[in-house]
C-alpha cells in the first residue's frame, strides 16, 4: 500500500519535471532533479523497489495519453530493473536486449512517422 | 731595375705591352667577346638542362623559405592570407600537384610535368628541388626540418574555417543542496561556486537559449551524470547539448560515477546519434 502511495508521489514529481514548459521550469534543471531522483530511488531496499516498479504499472492507468506512458515507462527510464538485477547477469543481458529491441522499435517508428510526412509534404 | 733609372719610368716600361702582349690581348678581347654573345645566346634561349638544374637550387632555396616564412605565417598571419601569398605562380601550382607526399619524389615529379606540361624546365626543375629537399629534410632526423612535411599537410588543411572562441555564460543556481549527486556536479572542472556555465544556442527561427553545463575545460563542456536517465526531457537535453556544442565546434564530456553508468550513457547516445560527446568515469 505504501508503495502505490510512494509511487503517485514519484508520478506526480516526474509528470511535472517532463511536461512542464521551459518558460516555467529550466529543462536542464529539471534534467538535474530527474537524475537525482535516480539516485535515491536506486537506494532504496531491493524489495520496497520491487513493489514500487510494479506499483508505476498499476497507477499508470490514472493518466493520460503521454503522462500515461511517462509513468508505465519510470522503471525502464531511471534503469530500475536493471538496478535490481544488479548481480544477475543473465537478467541484465536479457534487459539489454529487451532495451535494444525497444530502440530499435522507436527508430522504425521514427523512420515510418518520417516517410509519413515526407508522402504528406 | 738598372741603376739610376727612375722608378716611375721603370713601373711605366714595364706596362708597355708588347706585340705578343698586344696579340694575347687582342684574343683575351676576342674570348670577352665570344663570352658576351655566348650569355647573350644563353638569354636568348637557356639550356634546358642548365635551366632544370638552376631550377632544382631554386626549388631547395624556396623549401627553406616557404618552411620559415609558412612557420612566421602560421604565428602572424591570416591563413587565407598566408595560401595567396606561399601559392603564386607556376610552381605554386607544381607544389599543389605534388604535394602527395606518400609518393616517391621521381612519380611526383613526373606528375608535376604533367600538370604543367607548358611549363618551363626551370619551373619542373623548381619543383624536383622542391621534392629532393623536402625528402631530405623529413628524412633528417630531430631537425625541425620535418616541419616542411607537416607544413605541407598544413596547407592543403589552411581551407578550413577559424572560429572564435566561444563565448561562455554564467548563470545563478538557485538550487542548494548538501547531498551527493550535488556535491558530484559542482565538482567538475571549471565549475564556480552557485553559478552554471551556459553557452547560448542558436534556434532555428534565430533565437538564442542558453545551455546550461556543470564545468568547461579548454574547448570541451563538462556535463556531469550522477546517474544516467533514459527519460524524454534527458534526451531532449542530449541533443540540446549536441547542438550547441555542434554550433560552437566543441566537445562535450559526460563525466559519470562508475562504468555502469558509462555503459548506459554510451548505450543513449549511440540511440540518439550523437558523435561530439564523450564518456569518461570521475568517480565521486
Amino acid at each position: 500500500m505504501i508503495a502505490t502511495q510512494i509511487a503517485r508521489i514519484i508520478a506526480e514529481y516526474m509528470v511535472f519535471l517532463n511536461f512542464t514548459g521551459e518558460d516555467q521550469l529550466d529543462p536542464d534543471l529539471a534534467v538535474k532533479m530527474m537524475e537525482a531522483l535516480a539516485g535515491d530511488l536506486e537506494e532504496l531496499d531491493r524489495g520496497f523497489l520491487r513493489e514500487l516498479i510494479d506499483a508505476f504499472a498499476a497507477i499508470a492507468l490514472e493518466y493520460d495519453g503521454e503522462a500515461q506512458q511517462l509513468v508505465r515507462d519510470i522503471a525502464y527510464h531511471f534503469f530500475l530493473e536493471e538496478a535490481l538485477a544488479a548481480d544477475d547477469p543473465v537478467r541484465l543481458a536479457e534487459l539489454e536486449a529487451i532495451r535494444d529491441a525497444r530502440y530499435a522499435a522507436e527508430e522504425m517508428g521514427e523512420a515510418g512517422s518520417g516517410r509519413a510526412s515526407g508522402g504528406d509534404a | 731595375m738598372p741603376v739610376g733609372m727612375p722608378r716611375h719610368r721603370a713601373e711605366t716600361t714595364r706596362k708597355v705591352p708588347g706585340i705578343g702582349d698586344r696579340e694575347k690581348g687582342r684574343d683575351r678581347a676576342a674570348a670577352i667577346g665570344r663570352s658576351r654573345s655566348s650569355m647573350l645566346r644563353r638569354e636568348r634561349r637557356e639550356n634546358p638542362v642548365v635551366a632544370f638544374a638552376g631550377g632544382v637550387g631554386e626549388g631547395l632555396g624556396q623549401v627553406a623559405r616557404d618552411s620559415a616564412a609558412g612557420m612566421r605565417s602560421m604565428l602572424t598571419t591570416n591563413p587565407i592570407t598566408t595560401i595567396r601569398n606561399a601559392a603564386s605562380g607556376v610552381a605554386g601550382m607544381i607544389d599543389t600537384a605534388i604535394a602527395a607526399k606518400a609518393r616517391p619524389a621521381h612519380v611526383q615529379i613526373a606528375r608535376a610535368a604533367d600538370a604543367v606540361s607548358g611549363a618551363s624546365a626551370r619551373d619542373v626543375g623548381r619543383a624536383a628541388g622542391a621534392v629532393i629537399a623536402n625528402t631530405a629534410m623529413v628524412a633528417a632526423p630531430g631537425v625541425g626540418a620535418g616541419r616542411v612535411s607537416a607544413l605541407r599537410g598544413f596547407r592543403q588543411a589552411r581551407l578550413r574555417p577559424s572560429y572564435d572562441p566561444p563565448t561562455i555564460g554564467w548563470v545563478k543556481e538557485t538550487l542548494r543542496s548538501e547531498r551527493a549527486w550535488k556535491v558530484y556536479n559542482d565538482s567538475a572542472v571549471g565549475a564556480r561556486p552557485g553559478q552554471a556555465p551556459t553557452l547560448m544556442r542558436t534556434m532555428p527561427d534565430g533565437s538564442r537559449r542558453p545551455v546550461t553545463f556543470d564545468g568547461i575545460q579548454g574547448g570541451y563542456g563538462i556535463d556531469r551524470k550522477y546517474k544516467v536517465v533514459d527519460a524524454p526531457h534527458a534526451r531532449a537535453q542530449l541533443l540540446r547539448q549536441s547542438d550547441v556544442l555542434s554550433q560552437h565546434q566543441l566537445i562535450g564530456t559526460w563525466e559519470v560515477t562508475s562504468p555502469l553508468q558509462k555503459a548506459k550513457a554510451h548505450k543513449l547516445l549511440k540511440k540518439m546519434n550523437v558523435r561530439n560527446i564523450k564518456v569518461q568515469v570521475v568517480k565521486p
